[in-house]
């Protein structure tokens, strides 16, 4: 097990490494850069000495060895478009308002598809499971963005029920916390994954009940509820832990189109701002993060697993 | 995407005692046809496909012909614009109808380009195995690591916006998931008593996997397809939507919902008629990719 996961590890650090090269040399193959819009206005001492102070004036292979030497301090550097600040710090704040919407999304999602597809899967073949099915259908087929727009459309247009946009700046609960203009965005985001989340647990449900333990349980004697909770449900987590894996990272590396769409001032949207300026530290340090999260919850969801089903070994052979 | 499939309940013709022999594919178009839901994403499909290919015909107007004295009128408001015109004065069912040939441009030059670098190579690292498995692994690995929506914001923020841009940023990461298909496919049929028994035979390695294993990887591959297609539509759109896609004035579904995000409380139907449009158009293709599936998947069937 320990080996396994120290296997992991390195190979997590192997696409680190390989990512950071990729997007690096990416960025780097048109020729340009970030302060090419500043051309004319500038005189060429002052464009040399910005160029000096970012390195920028440096070959390609040595920049991308001093930033990867500072990364490995934590150092990510400055943001070319707020010098004032950090790119650590800047993506700690942006970064936050993402987590706050992720998470939100993930309890909702979480919360009402586990609940849609158990329902569905105990009334399996009723009315209810079929318009479950339908309804999933639609959630994960319809852009979160189209959903968005008829969200807006209804709920902050035709009827000025709720908030166009924003997050955190209307009215709240507690403090800048559960706030109205929190409701569509988290609705129209959670969609896509609870309908997922909905698919999987009906899906292993439908499976584990046909199975023989809970024949022989039944025959047993035991009650239709303790088969339902302890046997089938118990059985059942393994399918929705590995939605939960795949959808975790998505959720809190932030919905790009949701944030633009809601103008919220989160990681994705700042993600795009970054791109099309060409901020070279920004651009970086949010695609190793990514990477590191993705490597990361996989590497939880395959432990995980150990932990639900005891006779699941990792790395295929038997433990010592 | 076995999680996808669509419920049909009826069971196979029953067998008659003079069974016609049937091939795999007649088999497959009688499950399709008996799918509710494939029909009907059919159609949708077909009607998309049908304003897409004769837009320059269907189209009342030119997708770039502005009318600069009839900006931003609402459906009906003007008699020559039932869907109305937008910011700039063009008609908007033209503008929807040309939208059409953008998503579709797209989303079958990513999906061939998937298809055509993916699958031999998925298939090569599969029969290969060894070194170049191993090369092939490693590589699918760490572009997994990478989210494809943000690898393409990547990669049209270095070469700029355009169609042909969003055509290679998109391509760029769909071959992956196609290949990974064809490399499993091929490792578990060449286990197979067939390929074993064309071996013993003396059949040459290359006629085996191009006459043997490759058709029976078909129809997965086709399945993967036919799900790729929308989720390329969504990724243009998406794209697009961000202002990161085509560039002026060619109409795509996603610039207008991006644009339609600025007049949104006046002008709702800017907002309204492209959202259906891609909406619609997901449906459609997705109803026809369960369909397939499912009638290409006898096994599944239970």
């Amino acid at each position: 097990m320990t080996r396994y996961i120290l296997g992991r590890i390195l190979s997590l650090v192997f696409v680190l490494f390989a990512v950071s090269v990729i997007v690096f040399s990416v960025m780097h193959a048109v020729p340009g850069g970030p302060f090419d819009a500043t051309d004319g206005k500038l005189p060429p001492a002052a464009m040399e000495n910005i160029m000096r102070k970012y390195g920028l004036d440096k070959p390609v292979w040595q920049q991308y060895l001093n930033y990867m030497g500072n990364a490995l301090r934590f150092d990510f550097g400055i943001p070319y478009q707020q010098p004032h600040t950090t790119v650590a710090a800047l993506i700690r704040k942006t970064w936050g308002v993402t987590v706050q919407v992720g998470i939100m999304t993930l309890i909702v999602a979480f919360g009402i598809g586990i609940a849609a597809g158990m329902f569905a899967a105990y009334n399996q073949n009723s009315w209810v499971d079929n318009l479950v099915t339908f309804t999933t259908t639609l959630g994960f087929t319809v852009p979160n963005f189209v959903v968005a727009m008829w969200f807006i459309l209804f709920f902050a247009v035709a009827r000025q029920w709720l908030p166009m946009g924003g997050w955190g700046s209307s009215q709240c609960l507690i403090g800048s916390f559960f706030c109205t203009d929190w409701i569509l965005p988290v609705i129209a985001y959670s969609l896509a994954p609870m309908a997922v989340v909905a698919r999987y647990t009906r899906a292993s449900i439908v499976d584990v009940k046909r199975a023989d333990y809970i024949r022989t349980a039944r025959a047993k004697g035991v009650s239709e509820r303790k088969v339902m909770s302890k046997h089938v449900f118990r059985n059942a987590q393994i399918p929705m832990v590995t939605a939960l894996g795949t959808e975790i990272p998505n959720l809190i590396t932030g919905s790009i189109f949701i944030e633009s769409i809601f103008r919220i001032n989160g990681l994705g949207k700042f993600f795009v701002t970054s791109t099309l300026n060409r901020d070279y530290p920004m651009i970086m340090a949010t695609f190793l993060l990514i990477a590191l999260l993705w490597g990361i919850t996989y590497l939880l969801t395959d432990i995980a697993y150990t932990v639900i089903d005891p006779r699941v070994r990792l790395g295929g052979r038997k433990e010592a | 995407m076995a999680f996808l499939k669509s419920k049909t309940k009826e069971p196979l013709a029953p067998a008659s005692p003079i069974r016609q022999s049937r091939s795999f594919w007649q088999d497959a178009r009688k499950r399709f046809f008996r799918n509710r839901l494939a029909v009907i994403g059919l159609i949708i499909v077909s009607i998309i496909v049908v304003l897409a290919v004769f837009a320059d015909i269907l189209a009342p107007y030119d997708y770039d012909r502005a009318y600069f004295d009839r900006v931003l009128q609402k459906p009906l408001q003007h008699p020559e614009h039932i869907l109305g015109t937008d910011e700039v004065g063009r008609d908007y069912l033209s503008r929807l109808i040309f939208g059409a040939r953008t998503s579709l441009i797209v989303a079958l030059s990513v999906q061939g380009i998937a298809v055509l670098i993916g699958v031999p190579l998925g298939v090569l690292a599969g029969y290969l195995g060894g070194r170049f498995d191993f090369v092939f692994s490693r590589i699918i690995e760490v572009m997994t690591a990478f989210p494809s929506l943000l690898f393409a914001i990547l990669i049209i923020s270095v070469l700029g916006g355009g169609l042909k841009t969003i055509i290679v940023a998109l391509s760029i990461t769909s071959w992956i998931g196609i290949s990974r298909l064809a490399r499993a496919q091929i490792l578990s049929l060449r286990e197979q008593d067939y390929a074993l028994a064309a071996r013993a035979l003396g059949v040459k390695e290359w006629h085996i996997m191009m006459r043997h294993l490759l058709p029976n990887a078909l129809s997965p591959i086709l399945v993967a397809v036919s799900f790729g297609i929308p989720s390329a539509i969504f990724a243009e759109a998406g794209l697009s939507f961000l202002g990161l896609g085509v560039n002026d004035p060619i109409a795509s579904w996603g610039k207008m919902v991006g644009v339609s995000n600025a007049y949104v409380r006046v002008y709702w139907h800017l907002a309204l008629f492209p959202t259906l449009a891609i909406a619609l158009t997901m449906l459609g293709f997705t109803f026809l990719g369960d369909g397939l599936q499912d009638a290409l998947d006898p096994k599944q069937e239970e």
